[in-house]
């Protein structure tokens, strides 16, 4: 046999994992956006409300409440460069740790014809980095 | 101390700098004054960068805060142990610590083949000190130095992370960067086999126990990451798929290709082009997993103020890798000629090579994904992101044919297997599959990926199991021994390839393992004292679980609330689990501890998801004890952990050299290459 068929194979293997990851892209996509331009998607196409979205704003400092029932999640995320841009949001479901009324967040979900997100799942962003910033020590040298 | 540390990066950058083209010209012009100074060299940088390690160490143990390093992920009262684990626990000191581990490496090797491998050893000293060196130059000069002040003494350290205070998670991050840096040396051997011309296997064969030490480490790095999510994010699984973990993936799926193809290297002199480029390209990953993992990068495509610079330091390094890598590969073809061909699709090089395919084409999905926002953001503006359905839909087919693989790729004949060879190796096991799909189907699973999981795992494990016994037969009967000791020797004649074996029973483990999860149970509730909540196992039986109350305490570091429940299994009494909640107050952070009632079978494993009340005194007002409990069985989900302890024996038992091959290399010196 020769390197004919073995190219065969060869371009096989790539096609299905090109199809795969083509389809699985398509098929699993979510629009991952800032407050600013989820608002602005609505403004332009309220269809858009019925599309599911990632956003990642910051939860803006003192608005977390529970809400009526068990694990219900109420509070407002801003953007993180234009923090006059704000949105609700519900959440029902078991906070990460992580999550404190200050936190950058990245929520995925529905932003609703009441205009409250719902927010399917919700990750906090400190990632793998877990560092504090020298202006964090310095506020805490002030702070005792 | 601290101080001498900083000094130590300081003088250990030129000495580098020195080896590196003391290596490359001392090997250019066949100059041994020179070759011996760039290895010395080698010695000397590992013992300035222990120094460095050493005085990062010393400054967490002494809480010396006016490091902000130290101020970012320690305090007064954090626990020695984790003090201990502070040189690896965030990018700056992670850094050093990745390059005294390469020189440590590097330092054994430059041992090893003081009298051997000659011609390769300057261009290896040169390869491998130039990475140290571009380590030293970020240490020192992209703003990431672990000795950098803050010109002030903070009262106290930020803290570790709460989530990091977790006994895996101390030693997942050291383990995972011994499988990084063991792989700069094949890579180092691989360019030094370009640079020399010495294009044949001797690379391959001199280095690839190096190859398996990476592997080993590499895999064992992350079942231990495994764990730890598992254990401290509180939420049931141990993979989301998220561009961490994902950096750490695909070094070990391109590492298990060429695990696998220099094999057909070794025995069928082909895809030499091919071993040289998966080398690179693990290498390649390997960096880049390394800075991705604690740069934040990938999460933060929308707060780019972060300190980027690093990334594209790190992107420029590897670029020039890629190039100057590239030139040589295509520099040197005519001696990567291959020396045979594929004779046909039905052979161990074509299943091999087959597999090579399938782990590169599940690294680039994955690499595709975790990159996708980046790229589409770039593209056309718009950030785009995938998820968790994104990888599991692409990667539980590749996995699925992977593990098809692992059955057929150690039997089929080499060349052209006839239909005989098939017959004799794959009837039985495909029955024995086919016999396991039909009992779990009668069992009523239904789930088609689950099924086909647990169809190929039998038929893996036949394959093998009937391998071991055909070899301890023969051997009892040709040597007369008895089944114990012909197994011992048996294994002990070649240990590579029954090793190999055993890390596939692991692997199937494994794999059986997160079929399992497809079968995963969950129950929520809210509870008083006193009240039970009850979960099926998909086993048949059910659990209940009362809820007997919670106590809360102060403690050194965090405030804890602990509820006790006792667990029932079909109504009989099996003992009590604690779940618990802490507040640390350094970090001002809530952590979930989650109990765990582990079985051979399945983990019950439940969630304190909320507490009524966490200011007042719970322990006193009964009407104050109401509590949010999520109960989850998860079936199968110690056999990952199984699999790691199996893959381990297994993967230990190849490392180590049998007598025989200690005697052939005491005896047979260096030219001689091949062999098995």
């Amino acid at each position: 046999m020769k390197n004919g068929r073995f190219f065969v194979g060869l371009v096989g293997v790539a096609l299905v994992v090109t199809y795969l990851v083509w389809t699985g892209i398509s098929d699993t996509m979510v629009y991952y956006l800032t407050p600013t331009e989820l608002m602005a998607k609505v403004e332009e196409d309220p269809s858009f409300r019925s599309v599911g979205v990632k956003v990642s704003g910051r939860v803006v400092p003192g608005t977390y409440e529970q809400g009526e029932g068990e694990l219900v999640h109420l509070f407002q995320v801003q953007d993180i460069e234009h923090p006059e841009v704000t949105f609700s949001v519900i959440y029902q479901d078991v906070l990460p740790d992580t999550f404190t009324d200050e936190t950058e967040v990245v929520l995925e979900g529905r932003f609703g014809e009441d205009d409250v997100f719902q927010a399917k799942t919700l990750l906090t962003k400190c990632g793998s980095r877990y560092e504090a910033t020298p202006e964090d020590l310095a506020e805490k040298e002030i702070a005792e | 101390m601290t101080a001498l540390g900083e000094f130590a990066l300081w003088i250990a950058l030129p000495i580098s700098f020195w080896g590196m083209v003391m290596g490359f010209v001392g090997g250019k012009q066949g100059r041994g004054d020179l070759i011996l100074s760039g290895e010395r060299s080698v010695y000397l940088v590992f013992a300035l960068l222990a120094i460095a390690s050493l005085a990062i160490t010393n400054a967490f143990l002494t809480d010396q805060f006016q490091y902000q390093y130290v101020a970012g992920y320690s305090n007064r009262n954090l626990d020695t142990y984790f003090k201990l684990s502070g040189l690896w626990a965030g990018q700056r000191g992670s850094l050093v610590f990745w390059a005294v581990l390469l020189a440590f490496f590097a330092s054994v090797t430059v041992f090893q083949n003081r009298n051997k491998n000659r011609e390769f050893m300057p261009y290896v000293v040169g390869v491998l000190q130039g990475i140290l060196a571009f380590f030293l130059v970020v240490l020192l000069f992209a703003g990431v130095n672990p000795f950098e002040q803050l010109g002030f003494m903070p009262a106290d350290g930020q803290g570790l992370n709460p989530q990091l205070q977790n006994y895996w998670m101390t030693i997942h991050p050291p383990v995972l960067y011994l499988g990084f840096t063991a792989y700069a040396i094949p890579f180092a051997f691989a360019m030094a086999a370009l640079m020399n011309g010495r294009t044949d296997s001797r690379w391959i064969v001199v280095t690839r126990r190096w190859t398996l030490v990476s592997w080993f480490f590499l895999t064992n790095g992350i079942i231990f990451g495994m764990r730890w999510a598992y254990e401290e994010l509180g939420w049931g699984g141990y993979w989301f798929w998220d561009p961490v973990e994902n950096a750490s993936l695909l070094p070990w799926l391109t590492a298990t290709a060429f695990l696998h193809s220099i094999m057909i290297q070794e025995n069928r002199g082909m895809l030499k082009v091919w071993n040289m480029s998966l080398v690179l390209l693990t290498f390649l990953l390997t960096i880049f997993a390394t800075f991705l993992t604690r740069s934040g990068l990938i999460e933060s495509v929308h707060s780019f103020a972060q300190n980027t610079s690093i990334a594209f330091i790190f992107l420029a390094f590897m670029g020039s890798i890629f190039v100057a890598s590239v030139v040589l590969i295509v520099y040197r073809l005519p001696g990567l000629r291959s020396e045979n061909q594929i004779h046909s699709f039905l052979s161990r090089e074509a299943a091999f090579l087959f597999n090579n395919l399938v782990l590169l084409g599940a690294a680039f999905a994955v690499l595709w994904g975790t990159i996708f926002p980046l790229v589409s953001e770039a593209f056309t503006g718009q950030a785009i992101s995938v998820g968790p359905p994104f990888f599991n839909r692409v990667n539980i087919p590749i996995g699925l044919i992977l593990l098809a693989l692992t059955g057929i790729g150690p039997v089929i004949a080499w060349r052209r297997a006839t239909r005989r060879n098939l017959k004799r190796n794959f009837a039985i096991p495909l029955a024995m599959g086919a016999v396991v799909v039909g009992i779990f189907l009668a069992l009523g699973a239904r789930n088609g990926y689950a099924l086909t999981t647990f169809g190929l795992s039998a038929f893996v494990l036949t394959v093998i199991a009937t391998e071991f016994w055909k070899g301890t037969k023969a051997r009892a009967r040709i040597e007369g021994e008895g089944f114990g000791p012909a197994l011992v020797h048996l294994v002990g004649r070649n240990r590579r390839r029954w090793g190999g074996y055993i890390v596939h029973v692991g692997t199937v483990l494994i794999f059986t393992a997160f079929a399992g999860r497809a079968f995963e149970v969950e129950v929520r509730k809210v509870m008083n004292p006193g009240e039970t909540v009850t979960v099926a196992s998909p086993f048949g039986h059910t659990y209940t679980l009362a809820y007997e109350g919670i106590s809360s305490s102060v403690e050194e570091n965090f405030d804890r609330w602990v509820a006790l429940l006792s667990v029932q299994r079909n109504d009989q009494a099996v003992g009590s689990l604690t779940t618990e909640r802490r507040f640390y107050r350094v970090n001002r952070q809530m952590v979930t501890e989650v109990g765990i009632r582990s079985t051979a079978l399945e983990d019950l494993y439940v969630i304190l998801a909320d507490v009524e009340d966490f200011e007042g005194m719970v322990g006193n007002d009964p009407d104050a004890q109401r509590i949010v409990v999520q109960v989850m069985v998860n079936p199968l989900v110690g056999w990952i952990w199984y699999g790691g302890v199996i893959l381990t024996i297994g993967s230990l038992i190849a490392l180590w050299p049998s007598a025989e091959a200690r005697r052939r290399s005491a005896a047979l010196e260096p030219a001689m290459a091949g062999g098995s």
